[in-house]
């Protein structure tokens, strides 16, 4: 007779040991949403780890969102009650935390979390339980391809689109005054590269040559060699697929190199406002162009009121990521007032696709994959500021073509 | 010809600062046979402390290593006899277990101190490069390079000159005996412990010049210190130094050469490929096998 | 004992009359059937996915016990399966939209038991923190084939898989039972192996790799087994992970965060154990989400985590199980004598042991040298520790081998079974060449050999320890039940032999150092080699163990087993052996039977000394 036995026999005593107490604590969870109550909403974010800058950023937007929402008087005549859990970033908790918050806190209406590699996974959760799911940030095309009927994107355009405002003014430009090469170092990575992808056709197609195309792995740190080999092929534009890190980074290396393109373009760095000019110099932002969903000083439906009570709440410059949540707080509101009521999310997502929304980032409207039609808004920082200079209805500054670092203006 | 250059000399300034950073783990090793998978963390803590200095008092971030290494040295040194000591002659498995538990509570309290947001340190010569010729060499890298081949050279000299020195390879070889000498070898473990963390520190004050961090970043560096560490062979300091050069070198030339891709894989790939062939690294040596397994 | 009881006492021995094999089997069928009917009393989505990733966990850390607990090789990768058989039903399903996703369950699991070959033979000539480290670069590694290889796996935007077609309302069964069937698989091939040969052999791998080869255990083609093994089933708890997840990518799916939850949950349940990968695992998993869920968030689960492992490796180190069960037996042996203070057997006779030990007449032996070197070389740097060494072992002989300390008779019989591999010279075995061969070969080929200071498996059994030998190799071998049946019971036979019978089921650590020796032997004996090296066999031993010990060589010669003894014991020697050979500075000095030795004065200057005298009365 073996000594396993014995040991075998322990552990299946621990085993339904753990399992009993789970059970137990399970019980007594039937609090069903009681109509005179506050409407709970559910949503994770990477409050911690990788994402945690635009994580906390779209929290802030979301709790602005409620703050005023309930100061005029709340959603259907009932508060609104939000419930954020932290998903550190990571896939299997924020799976977890979406069907704590549809299993357990019983929440009647969801919001979506930052990123589209956490979107992607969440938003599955969501549509396995039928449940609208409004995505503030998570541009990814990727998203948009499963054929889902609860998903939408509080954005006005999808990540291979993001650039295509640019690129046209590019391609609009007089003969002498259009760039002829051009580099798109871009980083390996879901949202980033589409956004380089769909610029890059449309400059091609107008005639921009592409003399650089390289794709860096996530945890790059050192772009001396990147910046160098791009220095080689004396590029007019180059147009940088980025997240906030390697965009400051790369800038940096290019500065460092005294290798300054004429025209600089680089995606999502530059609309971190304070966090990007202190990164790489006020004096080194002159001309840097981006694409952004949001600018504070856009004539759109409560905006204003939204960058004031930001400011007094939080202080700075209003983060891209804060104004996209609280403009996704905006499409479920809308969608949820024009319906009437809360219970059928199938009626509130059909509504969403027949009908535009104002929002703070102007009107969005989709498709009927959930992916919205819109154009997206190319900024310039001028004079240490972010500007919007297109589209021309839009723009709050005149657009200039050349980065000047070293400037200030 | 010239981006040849500028690349091998790029990498040679990396492997300087990866041969810093690495110098602290192969000796912990080499001495304790542990592998401190919280060295990682404790270059970032490193580059935490210089940017709180920084930040905080105006200091040099650079100068600031004076004053870095200690602080660093100190929280080895309490480290050690907190945590390590008790499971010192442990089996492997239990000290990798404890020093990456180690590792997650110090990326926890520094979240918590300084937060998740990406910090960077920006001293004004941070955007500025010597140039010669074609060339340009950034200032940070070349300070940086410099300063952790100065740390490394007293690494070298207080290990092969001094009294001290010969006392802890006496313990690395042979601890029963080196007792038997007269060496404590307890206080010699928790000594080279927290000098080999000192170094990290040191070497972290240097890479949070060079590059901005978060808390979760000593994932990507502890990968990286393994890697050059096996490829050194486990224990050699020498070892470690060109195992760190090829790393860096190998980092810049598959940037430019290659793809910027694969930049941060083939490294692993050649380790994989070295050790395949010499499992025990460079300059590593093998145990004798006919003795009675310990 | 009376029945005059209180009623403490009445239930005190009830409670250690039960069997705990049939306790424990009684609890793990209350748990089994909890888990199996949970889905259908609870519609609580949160706790459905938490068991589900927890079963996810469970698979894989039980797998990885094979490997890390079973043969402790360490592996920080193991999650890179996880993430392999995720890939593979991601490839498979967006290839070919119309087929049953459920197809592929299989077959990622033989993508990952490949890949687990390959890395097997990779990883061959590594050990301990090398290995660590070779599968960390591994998980890397993939992780950058799978973001580069974009044609393959869409690179780090990913794969989306469809959601699932059924039901709503049982939308996470399927997912939740086929975790649970793969878990059943799971730990019924890690029973099965724990039973078998290939286990026994793994566990001699964990224990002492070097000795376990010199008992046949075929080094290379046991652990690269134990790799596919634990990498087969988690191949296909992962491909279930991902449809689940209905998204795979690279950051997800490979993360090391991934495999640091499954070494943790092996440890923390108990590694080797059977149920303890499962109970970690679900502990962790619980942990891991209440701490994100209910004490708050991203930072405080770090240090929950961290401080758990530092807490557990320090207090905790061999698990949980283990301690219940440590603490447990304490309490019942409290008071009682250890067996291990009881005496060595008398001994059975060989003829008991026909089956397995094959008997020769004496007659019919040939006049040969069985085991015969030439030349032999062997240097450590400057230090020439075999210098030319040649003898030979006379077929059916005992044969002595004896010399000054430092001249090589222990490096001898290293060179000879391949603990130290030669640098030059040859070594014949009944008419065929070893030298090259590596250990286990030699095994095979008839040569079996003790250790000077005993090595056994110390966490394995004494039956155990005898099991694990490997007389040849072949698969179906290795599948062989070896804690029961034929091979335990021949193995007992020569327990009874050597005297040890009645210490089966001690663990080898507890044993006395005579008692080892004892086991060692029988070790040997159930390899049935054609030569028996025995280093020092009489030292540190009492004088009525020598005696046994004489007869016991006596005996099995007799039968036609050819001994070659290492010895320092004079007159334990001189009675016994003829050849003899003297060894000094490293090759052979003097050959001949025991009386010419005596009186060779060239062996006299050097070993025996001049005063040396052989008192009759010492002799075996």
């Amino acid at each position: 007779m073996s000594h396993v036995p014995s040991r075998q026999g322990l552990s299946a005593l621990a085993l339904t040991g753990v399992l009993a107490l789970s059970l137990a604590a399970c019980g007594g969870d039937d609090s069903g949403s009681d109509s005179d109550g506050p409407i709970t909403i559910g949503t994770s974010l990477p409050l911690t780890g990788e994402f945690s800058q635009p994580g906390q950023a779209a929290e802030q937007g979301y709790q602005i969102w409620q703050d005023m929402v309930n100061e005029s008087g709340g959603l259907l005549g009932r508060d609104v009650e939000l419930i954020v859990k932290d998903d550190a970033s990571n896939q299997n908790t924020i799976v977890a935390d979406y069907n704590a918050l549809i299993g357990q806190d019983e929440v009647d209406l969801l919001l979506g979390t930052f990123s589209s590699l956490l979107n992607l996974p969440a938003s599955a959760v969501a549509e396995k339980n039928q449940m609208l799911y409004i995505e503030p940030a998570g541009g990814s095309p990727e998203i948009f391809s499963r054929g889902f009927q609860y998903l939408f994107f509080a954005q006005q355009a999808t990540a291979d689109r993001q650039g295509l405002v640019f690129a046209d003014w590019v391609a609009g430009l007089p003969e002498d005054e259009r760039p002829q090469t051009a580099a798109y170092p871009t980083l390996d990575d879901p949202f980033a590269a589409p956004v380089v992808e769909g610029a890059r056709e449309a400059l091609e197609a107008a005639g921009v040559e592409t003399v650089y195309e390289e794709t860096y792995a996530i945890d790059t740190r050192n772009f001396d060699t990147i910046v160098s080999a791009m220095k080689s092929a004396d590029p007019d534009l180059v147009f940088h697929g980025a997240q906030f890190e390697d965009g400051v980074g790369m800038t940096r290396s290019m500065l460092k190199a005294g290798f300054a393109p004429d025209m600089f373009f680089q995606t999502n760095a530059p609309s971190f406002g304070d966090q990007f000019s202190e990164g790489v110099g006020a004096d080194n932002t002159e001309g840097v162009f981006y694409a952004v969903s949001h600018h504070p000083d856009a004539d759109t439906p409560g905006n204003a009121e939204f960058v004031r009570a930001y400011e007094e709440e939080y202080g700075g410059v209003v983060p891209e990521d804060a104004a996209d949540a609280y403009a996704a707080g905006q499409v479920l509101q809308a969608a949820v007032e024009a319906v009437g009521s809360i219970e059928d999310q199938g009626a509130l997502a059909d509504w969403l696709r027949e009908n535009e929304v104002q929002t703070i980032l102007g009107p969005l409207s989709w498709d009927e994959t959930g992916a919205p039609t819109g154009e997206f808004l190319i900024g310039q920082w001028q004079d240490g500021e972010a500007q919007i200079v297109l589209p021309e209805e839009a723009s709050t500054a005149e657009i200039t073509r050349f980065w000047t670092p070293g400037d200030a203006g | 010809m010239n981006e040849l250059l500028q690349t091998l000399i790029l990498g040679l300034l990396l492997g300087g600062v990866y041969a810093l950073a690495a110098s602290g783990l192969t000796l912990i090793f080499g001495v304790m046979r542990v592998i401190n998978i919280a060295h990682g963390a404790f270059l970032i803590l490193g580059a935490f402390v210089t940017y709180w200095l920084w930040d905080g008092f105006g200091v040099d971030p650079l100068l600031a290593i004076v004053l870095t290494t200690p602080i660093v040295f100190a929280l080895g040194w309490v480290t050690y006899w907190v945590v390590v000591s008790p499971v010192r002659t442990a089996p492997m498995a239990s000290t990798v277990l404890l020093t990456f538990g180690l590792a997650l509570v110090l990326e926890g309290a520094m979240g918590e101190i300084w937060g998740n947001n990406s910090t960077a340190i920006r001293p004004a010569y941070g955007d500025e490069s010597f140039t010669l010729g074609e060339l340009f060499l950034p200032k940070a890298q070349v300070y940086g390079g410099l300063i952790a081949v100065l740390v490394l050279v007293l690494l070298w000299v207080v290990l092969t000159k001094t009294w001290l020195g010969r006392a802890i390879r006496a313990a690395a070889t042979n601890p029963s005996s080196a007792e038997l000498v007269g060496i404590k070898v307890a206080a010699v473990a928790a000594l080279v412990f927290a000098l080999g963390i000192a170094a990290a520190g040191a070497g972290g004050a240097i890479t949070g010049v060079l590059y901005p961090f978060v808390p979760g970043s000593h994932y990507q560096w502890i990968a990286r210190l393994l890697a050059i560490v096996v490829l050194g062979g486990l224990g050699s300091l020498n070892g470690a130094v060109l195992a760190a050069l090829m790393f860096g070198l190998a980092e810049t030339l598959t940037s430019a050469y290659v793809s910027p891709a694969w930049a941060t894989a083939v490294p692993y790939a050649i380790v994989f490929a070295v050790l395949l062939i010499r499992p025990q690294g460079l300059l590593g040596t093998r145990l004798r096998e006919d003795a009675v397994a310990a | 004992m009376t029945s005059t009881g209180t009623v403490e006492g009445t239930s005190q021995r009830f409670w250690t009359r039960i069997q705990p094999l049939w306790l424990g089997r009684a609890l793990a069928l209350v748990a089994a059937v909890l888990l199996i009917v949970y889905p259908l009393v609870d519609d609580d989505l949160y706790y459905q996915n938490m068991i589900i990733l927890s079963l996810v966990f469970a698979i894989g850390a039980s797998g990885l016990s094979i490997i890390s607990g079973f043969t402790g090789y360490i592996s920080l990768g193991q999650g890179a399966f996880i993430g392999l058989g995720g890939y593979t039903i991601g490839v498979l399903a967006t290839r070919l939209p119309d087929s049953n996703i459920w197809l592929w369950v299989p077959i990622s699991g033989l993508v990952s038991a490949l890949v687990a070959l390959l890395l097997g033979f990779v990883s061959l000539r590594s050990r301990g923190p090398s290995f660590v480290i070779i599968t960390v670069a591994f998980l890397f590694l993939v992780q950058v084939i799978a973001v580069n290889w974009v044609s393959l796996t869409n690179g780090t935007a990913g794969m989306t898989l469809p959601l699932p077609t059924w039901d709503r309302e049982i939308a996470n069964w399927p997912f939740y039972y086929v975790l649970i069937g793969l878990l059943a698989l799971q730990l019924l091939m890690t029973w099965w192996i724990r039973r078998t040969k290939l286990g026994m052999g793994l566990i001699a791998i964990r224990e002492d790799e070097t000795k376990a080869a010199t008992i046949g255990i075929s080094l290379p083609t046991q652990k690269i087994i134990a790799f596919m093994a634990s990498a087969l089933v988690v191949g296909m708890a992962g491909a279930v992970y991902g449809y689940y997840l209905t998204f795979i990518d690279p950051r997800g799916m490979f993360s090391i965060l991934l495999s640091v939850q499954l070494v943790l949950s092996m440890l923390i349940g108990g590694k080797a154990t059977l149920w303890g990968p499962v109970l970690g695992a679900f502990f962790i998993e619980w942990l891991n989400e209440t701490a994100n869920n209910d004490w708050g968030g991203g930072n405080t689960r770090l240090f929950l985590f961290g401080g758990l492992l530092v807490a557990v490796v320090i207090f905790l180190p061999k698990g949980i199980l283990p301690a219940i069960e440590s603490a447990i037996r304490w309490s019942r042996t409290r008071g009682k004598a250890g067996l291990v203070g009881a005496r060595i057997g008398t001994g059975g006779s060989l003829a008991s042991i026909t089956d397995r030990v094959q008997l020769v007449d004496r007659s019919e032996i040939p006049d040969r040298a069985i085991l015969e070197v030439k030349n032999l070389r062997k240097h450590f740097g400057g230090v020439k520790a075999v210098d030319g060494a040649s003898f030979l072992v006379p077929e059916g002989s005992i044969t002595g081998l004896i010399g000054p300390n430092g001249s090589g008779k222990t490096t001898i019989f290293n060179l000879i079974d391949d603990t130290i591999r030669a640098d030059a010279g040859e070594i014949w075995l009944d008419g065929q060449r070893l030298d090259g061969l590596p250990s286990w070969e030699r095994a095979h080929r008839g040569l079996g050999r003790t250790f000077q200071i005993t090595r056994l498996f110390r966490e394995m059994t004494v039956l155990e320890n005898v099991v694990a030998v490997q007389r040849t190799f072949s698969l179906g071998q290795l599948g062989r039940v070896a804690v029961s049946g034929a091979e335990a019971r021949s193995a007992e036979e020569l327990l009874e032999y050597v005297g040890m019978r009645a210490f089966r089921d001690q663990k080898a650590h507890a044993l006395s150092y005579g008692q080892q020796k004892m086991v060692e032997l029988a070790q040997i004996l159930m390899l049935d080699p054609k030569v028996i090296l025995l280093d020092e066999p009489a030292g540190g031993i009492n004088p009525v163990l020598i005696e046994r010990m004489g007869e016991m060589i006596r005996e099995l010669n007799s039968y036609g087993k050819t001994f070659l003894l290492v010895e320092h014991n004079m007159p334990f020697v001189l009675g016994l052996c003829d050849p003899i050979h003297v060894l000094a500075r490293g090759r052979n000095m003097a050959s001949g039977t025991p009386d010419q030795i005596q009186r060779d004065p060239a062996v006299i200057d050097a070993y025996l000394g001049d005063d040396f005298v052989l008192d009759e009365k010492v002799q075996p």
